[in-house]
């Protein structure tokens, strides 16, 4: 591989290569499922969640008697969203050919209803009502050309949908022993 | 110093970069250009910032601060032990990121955007902070010259970083020593060489002073050290005394605002210099350069118990607004603190400069032309009428 191939700290081509393999059957079956998260809990509010061969602990604030020694689950749902449109952004980006110098993207929500989640109230959504999401970029293209790539971003980004068409979640349950 | 008028026309700094100025700036950061390509550049937009104000009849020069960056960070191209980092980076060594987060937020700024010099190892010296700066205006300008340079404190609290900077220095009292000894060889080689007139900037003494808890602010880096005011602005005191003990044959001038980094006066901190004066009264510098011309400085009445004690530089003119101030209103201005000020101890500035950020000018070029302008006009009037 050439250094004129590599942007953005990516094999301009072949990344190219591997997103045009999707339109393959056997390609597409693959990437589209199943993802898998195995979470195991540490005592108090604290969890492990390990995906394929990572780990990424979670806890709650101190204030709701937590141990605050990791970000909580509704705070990593926020940066995964983030991240997603990271690489969304990035991978567009670099089809297009456009050399990026700085990306950063910022997000916040809002619960709707957390007395649900409490406990002390029976009705309403306890989850993100409304989530926010800004984006700072410094990249070689002009405006135009950069708020397309990040339209893309978020329109392609899987987690950022998941979150906006609110997706059938199906739950399961069962007790051992 | 060399002969100037009554009621003195200077600037504070900074003058807006061009657009080929900022990318060839990003070029040299990035490594695309080297420091002498950078160089040429800035000699020409040096040229022009010089041509601006001789032609708009100020007194006493600047060369726009075209080389730096912004006003303190571009000393760590002329240091050793200092590197310039984005908040980006220092992320990863705060202790209270939740706090940067805080003030990222209300800035609405991303933390690639906001570079700090932290103090990475033991500092030394390579050439003169701003001599190469001097050289070159003295080259092109007959007219006496201002270098301003980061002061003491700020340079101090604002290049310390815990969890960086403390695996070199033991406190940041010990890395103030070496900040101080510094600046006083630096002022020592400017006056020998020159300049006529060293102004250090000290604007984080009004966040010091007026900074809420957690929002605005002017380095973020510098965050996570808040302490007590008093013993702050004690500390700044000192630092500074140590700085220009013993040295004459140079004016000097520190030089206080309350932000400059945006056009919006409402995210911009507000407050009298009350609370200030008793401290920069003992510095033992010979002027007092600060923004007086928004509401938010206060009344000058406060200036009242220190009458003559200094000179004072006063800011006249808004650099971030469209507006231009008529010359009346400088006047007036200036016989406003004329009850508080002989006028051979008054001096004319802008608030702040035209670009304190490179990235972040706050006006154009083209404006900030027409502000020097009319406080040429206004200068001319009070020598006729004080002369």
């Amino acid at each position: 591989m050439t250094q004129e191939e590599n942007l953005n700290g990516l094999p301009r081509e072949k990344l190219i290569e591997v997103l045009e393999s999707f339109k393959d059957p056997e390609v597409f079956n693959a990437v589209t499922g199943p993802w898998k998260s195995r979470v195991v809990w540490q005592g108090g509010m604290r969890a492990k969640s390990y995906m394929r061969n990572h780990v990424v602990e979670m806890d709650e604030p101190g204030d709701l008697t937590a141990t605050d020694v990791a970000a909580s689950a509704h705070e990593q749902v926020l940066s995964a969203m983030g991240s997603c449109m990271t690489v969304g952004f990035i991978v567009n980006a670099t089809k297009r050919g456009v050399k990026v110098q700085d990306l950063e993207i910022t997000v916040e929500g809002y619960f709707d209803n957390i007395r649900k989640w409490a406990g002390v109230e029976d009705s309403g959504n306890p989850g993100y009502g409304k989530i926010s999401a800004k984006a700072f970029v410094r990249a070689d293209a002009d405006e135009a050309t950069l708020r397309d790539i990040w339209r893309l971003a978020v329109e392609g980004s899987p987690v950022t949908q998941t979150i906006r068409h609110s997706n059938e979640v199906e739950t399961d349950f069962e007790v051992i022993g | 110093m060399a002969l100037t008028p009554l009621f003195p026309v200077t600037t504070v700094g900074s003058w807006p970069r061009s657009t080929a100025l900022i990318q060839a700036l990003l070029r040299k950061q990035s490594g695309e250009i080297t420091s002498s390509e950078f160089g040429a550049v800035a000699d020409q937009e040096v040229i022009a910032a010089l041509r601006a104000q001789e032609d708009a009849g100020v007194d006493i020069v600047t060369d726009g601060e075209q080389r730096r960056d912004n006003f303190y960070s571009f000393v760590v191209d002329k240091l050793s032990g200092m590197q310039l980092m984005k908040v980006s980076e220092l992320l990863d060594y705060a202790k209270d990121r939740a706090r940067m987060e805080e003030v990222l937020r209300a800035l609405d700024v991303p933390a690639f955007a906001i570079k700090s010099p932290i103090v990475v190892g033991k500092l030394h010296k390579r050439d003169g902070l701003a001599l190469d700066e001097l050289a070159f205006m003295k080259k092109h300008t007959d007219r006496p010259i201002k270098i301003p340079l980061p002061g003491p404190y700020m340079l101090t609290r604002s290049s310390w970083f815990e969890g960086l900077s403390d695996q070199v220095y033991d406190s940041s009292e010990e890395l103030a020593k070496d900040v101080v000894g510094i600046l006083r060889e630096e002022l020592i080689a400017l006056r020998d060489q020159g300049c006529d007139f060293v102004q250090f900037d000290e604007p984080i003494l009004s966040q010091v002073v007026f900074g809420e808890e957690s929002t605005e602010t002017f380095m973020c880096a510098s965050l996570p050290q808040r302490r007590d005011p008093t013993e702050e602005l004690e500390f700044a005191v000192r630092l500074m005394n140590e700085t220009v003990e013993g040295i004459s044959g140079i004016k000097t001038g520190v030089h206080v605002c309350r932000g400059n980094w945006s056009r919006r006066e409402d995210v911009l901190l507000s407050g009298n210099y009350g609370p200030m004066l008793p401290f920069l009264m003992q510095m033992n510098i010979d002027q007092l350069v600060l923004e007086c011309a928004t509401p938010r400085a206060g009344e000058m009445e406060v200036f009242k118990e220190y009458r003559n004690e200094k000179e004072i530089g006063l800011g006249v003119v808004n650099p971030r607004t469209d507006v231009i101030e008529s010359p009346d209103e400088i006047v007036t201005k200036v016989k406003e603190i004329m009850k508080y000020f002989d006028p051979d101890k008054v001096y004319l500035n802008p608030d702040c400069g035209f670009g304190t950020f490179a990235e972040r000018n706050v006006n154009t070029s083209e404006t900030a032309k027409k502000k020097l302008l009319v406080m040429a006009q206004a200068a001319a009037k009070l020598r006729a009428e004080y002369g």
